[in-house]
């Protein structure tokens, strides 16, 4: 019993933490943008989060917020760099973003550069991350409902209907990226403190097409799409056993047939009623 | 000075082929409106070409290039039945989104196969150096420079000057219109996606020999910085593109000469922030999405 425990306790903080950062992009994704660039923000909160930790012996809460608000105010500014291009340039920014950070990150010794930083504390837990993952939810569940959400999601549908309905585009679409790219911040905290190093690996092209893909898998158009994807696709190849190669060349594979055949994702809207 | 003319013909050999496969990426968006992330693949399937050539075929010069080239346009012709077809006139996200997907499986394939390390290419150009006044240059850079140059010519003659080059101009302006004048769109998509492939295979090859290695994850930045290239350029010209092209290879030659070379994979996303700031559809034009 305690070598299942022991086998399945990692494998439900990855899925959680994965979860949390997946529905940070789902929230980015609301307003239309496709964001490659989450992995790079989830990074910069955890390298905020485990230098304060670390160097200055702050209070774990305190970090929190600290890379939240780091990813809050980054994702607004990319946001706004972003609202007038059309998806694909957008798209194609955040990846040069998320690639120069990593980049940047790579370069500055302070932060262990191509080392990674290490020696975070362990303050991460199974019940820590199952909380923050339940308010998370509670808030994407809110945030579905909310003016905000009516209004990204318009924007999302018809830019053009939406600005003639009233609604403030430029202002949407970067608030609701700052929101997402504060909840994938979080997660990053989450996770330097849980793997306690944080590399600018973890930064890349890969690991953000990773968190797209749990969007995309699971549905993009309600809450429970992210959660279902993050969850599904950490936890199954981690019990199916599959190695870190040939899960990629599964994920890429997925993500091309589920796109040909189901872009709205397993789950939709219709489907939650 | 001496530094800043040799970091400039540094520059231009390199640019040279990030022109060739920012023309093959930005040849495919122009026809089929379709933004083909497995590009930087049949780049890497180039390289893997003149790998698996040197080490049980030939060292020939010509051999490896022409093996590389046919393993990258298989690649690009299996890749266009299964990612592009299905998907082609679709909403523009959903082939980005699937050929980004066939693009990882075909990186952890390549992984799979060869391993996670690079393999070495052996030296298939005598080494050779010329000097010219204050500035070098490789025998394998010319080699390199010599070949990105005839398939930039190619291409341009081929989009000017040939029927099969017209129509697909044609069917890049007006799909619709070219198809109602008897073009097989269809046949001219294969044809655009076969040879972008080519192009892509022959800059691997050029890629693989100069620094005498192949690896899965090669083609990631190339292929980035010739995404920069089109979307800097704009895809309305393929001049525009090769002059993109070269300049790029020219700032990040610069930058690694004065600055650092760390700094170098940075440069091109800074120049596509900026620009694209102030010119969304680049300094040459481009088609509408």
């Amino acid at each position: 019993m305690s070598d299942l425990a022991a086998f399945l306790t990692p494998v439900l903080i990855t899925a959680g933490i994965n979860s949390i950062i997946a529905l940070g992009l789902y929230i980015t994704m609301s307003s239309g943008p496709l964001s490659v660039a989450h992995a790079a923000l989830a990074g910069m909160g955890g390298y905020l989060g485990a230098v304060l930790t670390t160097n200055f012996g702050w209070p774990f809460s305190l970090a929190i917020l600290a890379g939240m608000l780091l990813g809050f105010v980054t994702g607004l500014l990319l946001g706004l760099l972003i609202v007038r291009m059309n998806e694909l340039v957008a798209g194609l920014t955040t990846l040069g973003f998320g690639e120069t950070m990593a980049v940047i990150a790579f370069n500055i010794d302070y932060i262990g550069g191509a080392n990674a930083f290490s020696g975070i504390p362990l303050r991460t837990t199974l019940p820590l991350v199952y909380a923050v993952l339940a308010v998370i939810l509670f808030v994407a569940w809110r945030y579905d409902e909310s003016r905000l959400g009516y209004a990204a999601r318009a924007t999302r549908d018809s830019p053009v209907t939406a600005d003639a309905m009233g609604i403030n585009i430029t202002w949407v679409k970067s608030l609701t990226f700052g929101i997402g790219a504060a909840i994938a911040a979080l997660g990053g905290v989450l996770r330097a403190h849980y793997i306690l190093v944080q590399g600018p690996e973890d930064m890349g092209f890969f690991v953000s097409v990773g968190f797209l893909i749990f969007v995309i898998f699971g549905g993009s158009y309600v809450f429970w799409g992210p959660l279902f994807g993050a969850m599904t696709l950490t936890i199954l190849p981690e019990v199916l056993r599959f190695s870190a190669k040939d899960r990629f060349i599964i994920y890429g594979v997925l993500l091309t047939i589920m796109v040909i055949l189901r872009p709205q994702g397993l789950i939709t809207r219709r489907s939650m009623r | 000075m001496d530094l800043f003319l040799q970091q400039v013909l540094n520059g231009v050999m390199i640019g040279s082929t990030y022109a060739v496969v920012a023309l093959g990426f930005s040849l495919v968006f122009s026809v089929m409106r379709v933004v083909n992330m497995a590009h930087p693949e049949f780049f890497m399937a180039g390289a893997f070409g003149a790998y698996v050539m040197t080490r049980y075929v030939t060292t020939n010069v010509a051999g490896v290039l022409a093996g590389g080239m046919l393993v990258a346009a298989a690649v690009g012709l299996v890749v266009e039945r299964l990612a592009i077809r299905p998907v082609r006139g679709r909403y523009v996200m959903i082939p980005f989104i699937a050929t980004s997907g066939v693009g990882i499986a075909l990186q952890h394939l390549a992984e799979r196969v060869f391993g996670s390390d690079p393999v070495a290419i052996p030296a298939v150009v005598p080494a050779a150096s010329y000097t010219f006044g204050p500035v070098s240059v490789t025998r394998m850079q010319l080699v390199t420079f010599a070949i990105a140059v005839v398939l930039m010519l190619g291409l341009r003659y081929y989009v000017r000057n040939t029927k099969w080059g017209r129509a697909t101009r044609a069917v890049a302006e007006r799909p619709e219109v070219a198809a109602a004048f008897g073009v097989d769109v269809d046949f001219v998509s294969r044809l655009t996606v076969g040879i972008s492939a080519l192009m892509a295979g022959a800059a691997g090859v050029s890629i693989g020999m100069l620094y005498t290695s192949a690896w899965a994850f090669m083609g990631l930045i190339y292929g980035l910085k010739s995404f920069v290239c089109m979307l800097v350029a704009g895809n309305r010209h393929v001049e525009g593109v090769m002059v993109v092209g070269l300049m790029l290879g020219v700032l990040e030659a610069l930058v690694s000469g004065y600055l650092t070379s760390t700094l170098r994979d940075a440069v091109a996303f800074g120049v596509l922030v900026v620009v694209l700031v102030f010119k969304p559809n680049g300094l040459f034009g481009s088609y509408s999405v």
